[in-house]
């Protein structure tokens, strides 16, 4: 069955931003009206699909590469997300970008971004998957090389990580359409082998650094502080967790069909776990409201990966719950770290205090969105997280600590956050701050809403947005929606979530101020060092890799080097020298040359004899 | 009728050539069109094949001569593939030189040695017999000779010198290994020593003496060093020698002789993958440390020569496919880049890339068509050098062993960071004191239609693809 139609998403956004290019600069206003006018249509095509199905095939590279989408349920699900938090980020930018430079540029990246994640996400051929989920590196490099003028180290940054992770994902999907003997991903089965082994971990890598797992996470923090805000909201926040996540789940569940025994669940969980704590814990120390954020960004994903890694209904229901709650939130809070921007001038969080009464709605927006990250009952993270945890502590007590530690973390930091920035005294320098312009405001009390209402009334996305994409799977009893059946662990989140205020209050106390609540922490024997470390870039992948690039060029310049001597020097000191011996045989001497003359005949005779 | 056109896409270049400092008399403006003109031709006429090649045909064109010398030419999918490549990507820089050439002497010398260059090329790729092969390869190093000391400075002949005797002595272990051939099979002609070589083991010291050729031809290591040097040369030349056509002679001649007409058993592929791998590697790095712009593209030819390699020496028609595919996606992008370069290089008056920066706003478009033809290098989607990269690396898998390909997915990783660190020291960052403006329109024009034409290499993959996988078929099967 033949379905043109499913070109639309893809063709709408691509075609608006051809169009914006095409659009002479002295005409107002007309690149927003079109960059809204396509994000609505967007919306609206996505709407249409979702919950149908269709395929679409055409001949394309050939060799296996053919060029088929596939919509169901889950493609719909992901494709609809996208279009929700482009559109809802779109109106956003339409004031936030006002007056700045690059804005044409932006929404041409924003609305190629967006028609690239609509076809990685229809995409049911290997190859095509990779080449819209590829592209998106260079509208990556484009967005964050806009932003303050030395963004573009930072944009090298992600597309250079990025760029090697695609790679890699690259070898992992030729490993893979090697191994299957086709590139369609719903007809590819493979076992767990030693080369399906290394084809799953290639592939997990480009999956889950486009979640923006550790340890591939380290351009996102810097990415918030350079790049245009609502970039953070629409890619690392929404686009690229719905993308990488849903890939995730798409390998271990339909490619290598996972199962907890396998190996591939501890070591998914792993990586999950690492990634909460780890970032978590930079998080908790940032002092940039932006950075701060990015860092959650990061940790967040952790739970979805170990969600998915327990390889068990209620935890894979969670991981995906998790994700879209997720984009929900953060999307909210980084539009609520550009309103206050925006606003006051500023984001650093020595700079700010006291918003709460200048902003009120902003910060109506940041406590939903903040509560719903810290998994406070009865928002929609807290629903997503006990289904986490639930899973994780049937597969191993370690895994469910190092999550319920990471939501220990995750509270204080908001607190710290939210004192920080909207309580305490009011500076003297933002008393003229104003509220924020409502087509900003809509999106994120929009947002906000669905995060209550996903929370409140969590069984209308469960049933209607995840459970289908198990399908017959989470029939085994796990997972149903409304007030999670585990009480001991909804306790223990109580337990935590009341530490972690008191905690924030005692160290507020004691420090004097929000900002240093958790100086304790950062302060704390072992922990001092490794932040001291950690702010030196010690552990940041990317420098190291650098650094072991850079040795090795300097290598093979040398190798490259001696080679050139050898030819600019060597083989002309040879011949020189060659020449300078053979000369001396020219003696002048009569006889010397009437006995070169015989030999050479005697040696001619025996060459034509023989 | 066809076989007759084989004949003119040699012949007008060829002899054109020579007319050329004649046009030129008559009217200084008539020169450079009439050198378009016969590259267009020539292209034209590679054209006019496609409809047999797709229907499996090959064209061909037979001459007796004595002594085994005679003139047999033939256009199969290979052949018109490449000749259709080179005279496609010789044409745009032609047009580029109107603009760059303009305010230089010696504009007869140049474009004579052009056109001849791209003459002898066509002979080359049609040509099926060793001698003719031979000659025709001798004729494009003594052009390239002359083209890369255009300048006549004493330190650039000494760098031409350096390339053409690096080159010559190459092909001369070629001619060697060739006529180790002819006293064994009795011919110079392909389809008589293919013929021969059916029923007996094809010798190994003649597959030394011919990849002695081939490696220096195509600046593999360890006879690269002559390509980065070569950077001396007038842009459009090292885009057109050194970029774009002539470093893919060897890989052609790779691809004839060692692919469609006797294949290498394993472990010769593995041993010229291996020298391959590390060619790609030591000069990805040498990139990373070189400051001239022009000698990072150099470097950069050399390592992603190494790719096409990897295609032609997996034995798979995948891996075929992406070396040809390669080989036009690399040809456009790395042309491109070099007249970027010869852009930037007239308006800045340096090369050097630490001496540069913020061109972006002066030269947006170079920088756009610089910035395209990078990724599509890097081999990044929507643009061609994605699927080329993409299938060499995965017709290798499985096919040749694990490490090789990782240590080119190395090269790959390797291409990022050195191409980005040459367009943001150029391009980014803080502008240097002098102003500088952007080129002239016939010249930008070039570059951005060369971006282009490598973004649609890649959005309109399907008919490449298509060419190609007939070719490499052909290659595999019968000749």
């Amino acid at each position: 069955m033949q379905m043109p139609v499913l070109w639309v998403p893809i063709a709408i956004p691509l075609l608006a931003a051809a169009a914006l290019l095409s659009v002479p600069r002295r005409f107002l206003f007309a690149k927003e009206a079109v960059s809204l006018f396509a994000a609505a249509l967007n919306l609206v095509a996505a709407w249409t699909l979702f919950g149908k199905e269709a395929v679409y095939a055409a001949p394309w590279a050939g060799l296996g590469a053919e060029f088929s989408l596939r919509l169901y349920h889950f493609s719909g699900f992901i494709m609809l997300a996208a279009a929700c938090f482009g559109f809802f980020v779109l109106v956003y930018s339409v004031v936030f970008m006002r007056g700045k430079d690059h804005a044409r540029s932006f929404f041409v990246f924003f609305l190629v971004s967006l028609s690239l994640t609509n076809g990685a996400v229809l995409a049911d051929n290997l190859i095509v998957l990779l080449f819209f989920w590829e592209g998106l590196l260079l509208t990556l490099f484009g967005m964050i090389a806009i932003g303050r003028p030395q963004a573009f180290r930072t944009a090298t940054k992600a597309f250079i990580i990025v760029g090697i992770c695609d790679l890699c994902m690259m070898l992992g999907i030729g490993l893979a359409g090697h191994l299957a003997g086709t590139l369609a991903i719903s007809a590819i089965r493979l076992p767990l082998d030693a080369l399906g082994g290394l084809a799953f971990v290639l592939l997990v890598i480009g999956a889950i650094s486009k979640a923006g797992s550790m340890p591939f996470h380290s351009w996102i923090p810097d990415a918030a502080e350079d790049a245009p805000l609502p970039f953070m909201a629409i890619l690392p926040a929404s686009l690229e967790k719905l993308l990488g996540i849903y890939f995730l789940a798409r390998i271990s569940l339909d490619m290598f069909r996972l199962t907890p025994a396998s190996w591939a669940s501890p070591f998914l969980m792993v990586i999950g776990c690492i990634t909460i704590v780890a970032a978590v814990m930079m998080a908790l120390i940032q002092k940039d409201y932006k950075r701060l954020l990015s860092y959650h960004a990061i940790s967040q994903a952790g739970y979805m990966i170990l969600g998915i890694g327990t390889c068990l209904p209620v935890g894979i229901i969670g991981g995906l719950f998790h994700m879209i709650n997720h984009a929900l939130y953060k999307t909210c809070l980084f539009l609520t770290g550009g309103s206050v921007e925006r606003q006051a001038g500023t984001t650093n969080l020595e700079g700010l205090g006291g918003l709460a009464r200048k902003m009120p709605a902003t910060f109506a927006c940041f406590l939903v969105a903040a509560a719903s990250i810290s998994g406070v009952p009865p928002f929609n993270g807290f629903f997503s997280k006990e289904m986490v945890y639930e899973a994780a502590l049937e597969r191993n007590f370690l895994f469910y600590l190092a999550a319920a530690a990471g939501s220990f973390f995750t509270a204080a930091s908001f607190l710290k956050l939210g004192h920080a920035a909207f309580l305490g005294p009011l500076r003297q320098e933002l008393k003229s701050v104003r509220e924020t312009a409502w087509p900003m405001l809509l999106p994120m009390l929009t947002i906000a809403g669905i995060c209550v209402f996903f929370g409140v009334n969590n069984s209308w996305p469960l049933e209607h947005l995840i459970r289908p994409v198990l399908g017959p799977l989470s029939a085994a009893g796990h997972g149903s929606p409304g007030v999670p059946g585990e009480h001991m662990l909804v306790i223990v989140t109580a337990v935590i979530l009341l530490g972690a205020f008191l905690n924030h209050v005692a160290g507020a106390a004691m420090a004097g101020s929000g900002l240093k609540a958790i100086d304790h922490i950062y302060r704390a024997p072992v922990l001092s060092g490794i932040y001291e470390k950690a702010q030196r870039k010690v552990f940041d992948p990317y420098v190291a890799g650098m650094k072991i690039a850079e040795n090795f060029a300097k290598f093979s310049a040398a190798v490259d080097r001696k080679m050139d001597v050898f030819y600019d020097k060597g083989i002309v000191a040879a011949i020189t020298a060659a020449g300078h011996r053979l000369g001396r045989l020219h003696t002048g001497n009569y006889s010397t040359y009437i006995i070169w003359a015989v030999a050479g005949m005697l040696l001619a005779l025996v060459f034509v004899a023989g | 009728m066809l076989s007759c056109i084989l004949l003119v896409s040699i012949v007008v270049p060829f002899f054109g050539a020579f007319l050329l400092p004649v046009l030129g008399r008559v009217s200084r403006g008539l020169r450079p069109i009439s050198a378009l003109a016969f590259v267009l031709a020539s292209l034209a006429c590679s054209c006019l094949f496609i409809p047999s090649v797709l229907k499996g045909e090959t064209v061909v064109f037979h001459m007796a001569f004595p002594l085994g010398l005679n003139l047999s030419l033939a256009a199969d999918g290979l052949s018109v593939f490449m000749a259709i490549t080179s005279a496609l990507i010789s044409a745009v820089i032609i047009l580029y030189s109107f603009g760059y050439i303009s305010h230089y002497e010696n504009q007869n010398e140049y474009y004579t040695m052009v056109v001849l260059f791209l003459g002898s090329m066509m002979g080359l790729v049609f040509s099926s017999n060793l001698v003719f092969l031979y000659l025709f390869w001798e004729v494009t190093a003594v052009a390239s000779w002359r083209l890369i000391g255009f300048f006549r400075e004493r330190g650039f002949v000494q760098k031409a010198d350096k390339a053409f005797l690096v080159t010559f002595l190459g092909a001369l272990a070629m001619l060697l290994g060739f006529i180790l051939l002819y006293r064994q099979t009795g011919s110079f002609d392909l389809s008589v020593v293919r013929e021969y070589f059916q029923h007996a083991p094809f010798p190994g010291v003649v597959v030394v003496l011919v990849l002695a050729g081939i490696f220096s031809k195509s600046a593999t290591l360890p006879f690269h060093t002559w390509l980065p040097d070569a950077g001396v040369a007038p842009s459009p030349v090292t885009a057109l020698l050194h970029a774009a056509v002539l470093v893919k002679i060897g890989v052609y001649v790779f691809a004839r002789l060692f692919v469609a007409t006797f294949p290498l058993d394993v472990r010769w592929n593995e041993a010229v993958l291996i020298v391959a791998a590390l060619s790609a590697l030591v000069s990805a790095g040498a990139a990373l440390r070189e400051t001239d712009l022009k000698r990072i593209i150099a470097y950069s030819t050399i390592s992603q020569i190494a790719f096409i390699f990897l295609g032609l020496a997996s034995g798979t028609v995948v891996g075929l496919v992406g070396a040809l595919l390669y080989i036009l996606m690399h040809g456009l992008a790395k042309a491109g880049l070099f007249l970027c370069a010869g852009i930037v290089e007239q308006n800045t008056h340096t090369r050097d890339i630490t001496k540069m920066g913020g061109l972006v706003k002066s030269m947006p478009w170079t920088a756009m068509a610089f910035l395209f033809c990078a990724v599509s290098v890097m081999g990044v989607p929507p643009f061609g050098g994605f699927f080329s990269k993409y299938m060499v690396i995965a017709g290798a898998l499985g096919a040749r062993p694990l490490a090789i390909v990782l240590v080119f997915l190395a090269g790959a990783v390797l291409t990022i960071l050195y191409l980005l660190r040459a367009f943001n020291a150029v391009f980014m960052g803080e502008a240097p004191a002098s102003p500088a403006k952007e080129g002239s329109p016939v010249m930008v024009g070039s570059v951005v239609f060369l971006g282009l034409l490598s973004l649609c290499g890649g959005v309109f993959i399907f008919y490449p693809s298509c060419f190609a996988q007939v070719a490499a078929r052909q290659m595999m099967g019968a000749w």
